[in-house]
């Protein structure tokens, strides 16, 4: 605790240092040094932390969290010591201390393209993807003939290169949301047939013995049984899908789009030498897949928590 | 005997080896789009051995999509850069120190292009439709007529709608947009190509509108720009890529010929070519290469009144542009 307070006390005093208009842009030699220095002994108290082994839970959990905030924290310490204190044109590397400042002055506008690339784009794809994904996979099992015949085309649809269907997609259906929720359907349809199908066909002989035994018919055996069975595999499918159909939008808005959007503000601000909001945009997205998936594995949990992986060891 | 055979092998790499790095100096341009005609000075002046002539070594390198040549100049990868006087200011205001040192083209090829069956006749005919615009840096001389018109372009009411357009002219093929920009020598053409003709469309010429900028310029870092030496090796750039101007215009089939040698992509084809560089010669000529004052001040009149929230440039620029590497050359 001692080392971490130090820790604070010598990262804030660098910082103050590097941004003194004299120094930043010309940093002194003795100052990398001490930068270095800095980053051991962060070192050290990283180190500590993640040997220590507290009795209690909440102390557990504590130093779970404590290791890789401090880790990811002296990280951007480390960008913005190193862009302002070498002076490192903001059109190559804009400092956090930027990043962060642009992100409160264009709240509206990042605001905007969140709406327009998340909430009117992803979402809907990523919904009707996975539905149709996941529909197909139950005619699939209930069929073998549809299966032998769509499961190879559902592989070819995948293999198709986002880039040369978005432009296809935008003369299709026009240059707003509706042709990247095209694009996001196509992306995430896939990887939610395989998943589901693989899952479809991991209930156990022994179980599904038993419902034939119970005189359980098809439909009463798939709800019971066989779909809460897969269910692993379905929210494995909706998490590659959750950062599948963020990243399609945002590359689908880069062919055609109207002027908002996170994929539109990401490829005109860079010709604009903005970096700076480019990284804002970035973040936001980061944030956002992040949390998506993060509910996505929270409600994973919820729906299957009988799994044995799940176990306490 | 074997001995000196070696000897004289040692000798001639030194010599040859030094005698190649001492007299040629080496100098990399960026162009600001993909090999096409819009560059055919540098390719003559290169394929031409005016360059050599010179005393110069010259790397090309092809724009694109994803290249922003003032980014590409702040990173170290280019001597110097093609790029188009909004952009430059643009990028100057936010941090990146560019100076024109030249300026080949001395006029605008900027147009808007819109269906003929749409209604419009005149800018007053723009509320309400949807234009097509580039942007990636592209979009400053459209915001700055947008501005100068009092038209918003946030698809308000009584505004216009604005799209994305990409690198080709489908909107106005698929009747997405009314308008889509276009220029002289390039996407006007393949409207044509594509099946419309001259009399279904109706153009304005950012020229005719009052509201063109200075477009194709030479840029180089401020910073290079304090070495005597670096001016005198642009002067020498600036005038071979001028002679390659002059050769062009007087050549176009031949300058259209050795674009197409240079094109690695083999997308370009000579009858698109051709045609471009003789578009892209009306821009050029009358062009010594030195950048008009006047011309300069005109643009930035035009950017500093594209007002509205987000204007192009906020102030006069100072020191954007230096006459010091024509001089060099001896152009006047």
């Amino acid at each position: 605790m001692v080392g971490l307070v130090l820790l604070l006390v010598g990262s804030a005093a660098a910082l103050d240092y590097v941004h003194r208009p004299d120094v930043a842009g010309a940093a002194p030699g003795w100052f990398w040094g001490a930068v270095v220095g800095l980053w051991l002994f962060a070192w050290l108290v990283t180190a500590r932390f993640a040997a220590a082994a507290p009795p209690v839970a909440f102390g557990r959990r504590a130093v779970d969290l404590i290791v890789p905030v401090l880790f990811g924290a002296f990280l951007i310490f480390l960008w913005e010591v190193v862009t302002v204190g070498a002076g490192v044109p903001s059109v190559l590397m804009p400092a956090p201390s930027a990043i962060g400042a642009r992100i409160a002055q264009a709240v509206p506008t990042l605001r905007d393209d969140f709406v327009q690339t998340v909430l009117r784009a992803v979402i809907p794809g990523w919904i009707c993807g996975s539905a149709a994904g996941f529909l197909i996979a139950i005619l699939c099992d209930r069929v073998p003939f549809l299966a032998r015949g769509l499961i190879p085309i559902g592989n070819f649809v995948s293999a198709l290169p986002m880039i040369g269907i978005a432009p296809i997609m935008v003369m299709w259906f026009g240059f707003d949301w509706p042709s990247k929720v095209a694009v996001v359907v196509i992306m995430t349809f896939f990887p939610a047939l395989v998943n589901t199908v693989a899952g479809l066909q991991a209930a156990g002989r022994l179980e599904l013995d038993l419902m034939r035994s119970y005189g359980a018919g098809y439909l009463q055996t798939l709800l019971k049984l066989r779909l809460p069975a897969a269910m692993p595999f379905v929210f494995n499918g909706l998490k590659i899908n959750s950062t599948l159909a963020l990243i399609g939008a945002i590359v689908a808005e880069f062919f055609g789009t109207p002027v908002v959007g996170m994929g539109f503000r990401i490829s005109t601000e860079v010709g604009r030498m903005s970096l700076d909001m480019v990284w804002a945009e970035i973040a936001v997205a980061a944030v956002t897949g992040s949390l998506f998936y993060g509910l996505l594995a929270l409600a994973e949990r919820a729906v299957t928590f009988w799994h044995p992986s799940y176990r306490r060891r | 005997m074997k001995r000196a055979l070696v000897t004289l092998g040692i000798l001639a790499a030194t010599g040859l080896g030094g005698s190649a790095a001492w007299a040629q100096e080496k100098v990399t341009l960026q162009l600001k789009w993909v090999t096409q005609a819009q560059f055919a000075g540098y390719y003559v002046a290169k394929d031409k051995g005016f360059y050599k002539e010179a005393g110069l070594d010259v790397t090309i390198k092809p724009g694109g999509p994803d290249i922003a040549p003032p980014q590409v100049l702040a990173g170290g990868g280019a001597d110097v850069i093609v790029e188009w006087m909004p952009a430059a200011l643009a990028a100057r205001e936010k941090g990146v120190p560019l100076v024109n040192i030249a300026q080949p083209f001395k006029r605008s090829g900027m147009m808007l292009t819109c269906r003929k069956e749409s209604g419009i006749k005149s800018p007053d005919d723009f509320k309400g439709k949807t234009l097509g615009v580039w942007f990636f840096g592209n979009e400053y001389p459209f915001m700055a007529w947008m501005a100068r018109l009092g038209i918003k372009t946030d698809g308000s009411a009584g505004g216009v709608k604005v799209v994305k357009q990409g690198f080709n002219v489908d909107p106005i093929l698929q009747k997405q947009a009314e308008c889509i920009s276009t220029m002289t020598y390039n996407e006007y053409w393949q409207v044509i190509d594509a099946g419309l003709k001259a009399e279904d469309l109706v153009t304005f010429k950012y020229a005719d509108q009052g509201v063109a900028t200075m477009e194709d310029g030479l840029y180089a870092s401020e910073e290079k720009l304090k070495d005597p030496k670096f001016v005198e090796r642009m002067g020498k750039f600036v005038k071979a890529s001028m002679k390659g101007w002059d050769w062009a215009r007087a050549n176009p089939k031949e300058a259209a010929k050795i674009v197409l040698d240079n094109d690695t992509t083999g997308a370009q084809t000579e009858k698109h070519q051709v045609r471009m560089m003789g578009e892209i010669n009306k821009l050029t000529e009358g062009s010594s290469g030195k950048l008009d004052p006047a011309d300069y001040a005109v643009t930035v009149k035009t950017l500093l009144t594209a007002g509205g929230e987000a204007p192009v440039i906020t102030k006069e620029p100072k020191g954007a542009w230096t006459a010091a590497v024509t001089d060099a050359a001896g152009i006047k």
